[in-house]
């Protein structure tokens, strides 16, 4: 039944060109980056480097993800600070690995800390109502001083090698962390968001505030649930990136915002909220750990990596900007057009 | 009726207006107290000649991109690439100052170097109409990648004395002239932002940008002197940081929006725009500094900076409400 509800304005005529404003962009540069990536080093889409390539990608696919939905519940929401939830939670598990938990209850520990994060963003967001730039601005560099603090400054090693499964090891040539927590959780927020009633509430909350409040959905709450899904998934993340290298970095996760927020938007995210697919996210991913990777197999340096996912963000954003701009051009004159047949 | 109505609104001004000196009264006079803490804390480190000369320097430097960063804030914008264009500006000047470019010429290229990336802003911003939080925020990795591409993995250190004499080590006696120069450009600001046209069709866009442009304002114009003005005092800080610390590094500047927008949130401005004062965000500037003066002289590890500064936002932006919700 309820795949049967659509917004009023929709029709086909009009999808067409929603459609071409929410992924014309991310086709566009998915086909640059393919061919700039195959430019650059032939070998990048051999298969054995798109499972290396897949392991780049999950963890901050995963950390897109949550930025998606912060973004979906609307109000300004925005989260800076996922690539600083994601180090945080990264020596958080490793100070309680030092401090002789088990290395499972440790990564438990990130998760939960993850969580603990993501919910102070939401409590001072939707609580007390300040605006998320400002919150999550701060608490990037409150979280990222709090991890050189846990840490000490230093990397943290010196994990079991059996804590690797998660990070380093393959299923039938798939990375473990792709097959057994990307592809799932992927698919349970696609339900979440998308079947699910809570997917409707913060599209709704994302869309029209007011009506919103006004069917009895309490916006506030709905999108601190945002927020928290951003930091247990930003936790989830740190637990998979100290596997891969088992090693805890307070220094991790530097760019990952700006590449969350990129993948989200290039994805076809609006970024007042609103409108936004998971598997919008998903194809956006692929794009950013393409890049990233094809840069690494070049040997180019990441900061000149993170810039040219600066420049894919700016893109990606004006095309957003201009595409849904004449498509609601195109809206008005066919309403137009068709008050005109009525009459 | 009418007069009623403008009196009421008279008043209802009049309130506000003493609110907000009331925030502005109470900051200053707990800057006071801080002063007064360090110095009996600290056993006169705080109180030394060099640490407060430092401390007038590091003000100025936070001062003076706060003077811009409250007209674009005003504006209901934000920009987060200045610490990265910082990093640009120290970049070029520094490679200039290694071909022995005399320091006024630097100083001229490094405004200009610093307009143009607040133009860059400025112009995504206006022209395209594309959100300043996105705009900025890829600018900021862009910028660092020029940064680096610049410097090709190596550092600059042929920083010439004169620089560093004419920013950090003379002065009006005991008043660096870096700090002489803020006061002048802040004044500047904020007689900008209260009395001329363009300061108040800032504030009118923060308002209300939708009402501001149907009025036939010169908001794209306002928002683009808003941004530039940004990057050129921006640049400016660029120097007085090069005075104070000659060394050019991949990171230079990185982290110094942070300290920029506390000082201005901590002053008084909102983030949703309309509202602000400059003056407020020099009072801002003071706080952030102190607090990072503190954490030197009390030997904190330097991982705390990060964190006691986004907590300066959070308290400080909570209190704001907390005050609002009274009224």
């Amino acid at each position: 039944m309820m795949r049967g509800i659509r917004f009023p304005y929709a029709s086909s005529r009009q999808t067409y060109w929603e459609m071409a404003s929410r992924y014309g962009v991310l086709v566009a540069i998915l086909l640059a980056v393919v061919v700039g990536s195959s430019i650059l080093t032939p070998e990048v889409l051999q298969p054995s480097n798109l499972a290396g390539m897949s392991v780049f990608g999950v963890e901050v696919g995963l950390m897109a993800f949550g930025e998606t939905l912060v973004i979906l519940g609307g109000g300004g929401g925005i989260d800076l600070s996922v690539g600083a939830m994601y180090a945080l939670s990264q020596t958080v598990l490793g100070a309680m690995f030092q401090a002789h938990y088990g290395v499972w209850t440790a990564s438990v520990g990130a998760l939960v800390m993850g969580s603990i994060l993501g919910a102070t963003n939401g409590f001072f967001i939707c609580v007390l109502g300040i605006p998320a730039i400002l919150v999550t601005l701060a608490t990037l560099f409150a979280y990222d001083g709090l991890a050189l603090v846990v840490a000490n400054g230093v990397n943290i090693s010196g994990f079991p090698p059996t804590f690797g499964v998660i990070g380093q090891s393959s299923i039938a040539g798939v990375p473990f962390q792709l097959l057994v927590i990307y592809i799932p959780v992927a698919v349970f927020l696609w339900y979440a968001s998308t079947r699910a009633a809570y997917g409707y509430r913060l599209r709704l909350c994302g869309t029209n505030e007011v009506a919103a409040r006004l069917a009895g959905i309490n916006v506030r709450g709905v999108r601190f649930w945002a927020y928290v899904a951003a930091g247990l998934l930003s936790g989830v993340a740190g637990v998979i990136g100290t596997s891969r290298l088992l090693t805890a970095r307070p220094d991790a996760g530097a760019t990952a915002n700006i590449e969350a927020i990129t993948i989200a938007v290039l994805g076809g995210t609006a970024i007042f909220g609103g409108e936004g697919s998971i598997s919008g996210t998903a194809l956006a991913t692929l794009v950013i750990a393409l890049l990233g990777y094809s840069f690494g197999l070049a040997n180019i340096n990441s900061i000149i990596e993170t810039g040219s996912v600066g420049g894919i963000l700016i893109v990606a954003i004006w095309g957003q900007t201009a595409l849904s701009s004449y498509s609601q051009r195109h809206r008005a004159g066919a309403n137009a057009l068709e008050a005109s047949d009525r009459a | 009726m009418t007069a009623v109505a403008a009196e009421a609104g008279r008043a209802q001004n009049a309130r506000r207006i003493s609110m907000s000196m009331g925030y502005e009264w109470s900051l200053a006079l707990f800057e006071v107290l801080g002063i007064v803490v360090l110095s009996m804390t600290t056993a006169g480190a705080f109180l030394r000649v060099t640490n407060l000369r430092a401390l007038l320097v590091d003000i100025a430097t936070i001062a003076l991109p706060g003077a811009g960063m409250t007209l674009v804030i005003a504006s209901a914008g934000i920009d987060v690439s200045i610490g990265s264009l910082l990093g640009l500006v120290a970049v070029v000047a520094g490679m200039l100052f290694e071909h022995n470019v005399p320091v006024i010429v630097v100083l001229g290229v490094a405004a200009v170097v610093g307009g143009l990336g607040g133009v860059v802003n400025g112009t995504l911003i206006t022209k395209l109409r594309l959100p300043p939080i996105i705009v900025t925020l890829g600018m900021l990795s862009i910028w660092r990648s020029m940064v680096f591409a610049l410097l090709g993995g190596n550092w600059i250190s042929s920083i010439p004395l004169s620089l560093t004499s004419l920013t950090v080590l003379d002065g009006l006696g005991f008043l660096p002239y870096s700090f002489v120069f803020a006061i002048a450009v802040v004044l500047l600001f904020s007689y900008i932002s209260r009395k001329r046209h363009i300061g108040r069709v800032i504030y009118a866009i923060g308002s209300n940008n939708e009402a501001a442009r149907v009025s036939g304002l010169p908001v794209q114009r306002a928002i683009m002197f808003a941004y530039c003005s940004l990057g050129v005092l921006t640049a400016i800080a660029a120097m007085m940081t090069l005075g104070q610390s000659t060394l050019v590094q991949a990171n230079t500047g990185s982290g110094f929006e942070l300290s920029v927008i506390a000082a201005v949130v901590v002053g008084g401005t909102s983030i949703l725009g309309g509202t602000g004062s400059v003056m407020g965000s020099v009072l801002g500037a003071v706080l952030v500094e102190l607090v990072q003066d503190a954490v030197v002289l009390y030997r904190v590890q330097p991982f705390w900076q990060g964190v006691v500064l986004g907590g300066i936002i959070l308290v400080a932006v909570s209190v704001g409400l907390a005050k609002k919700s009274q009224r």
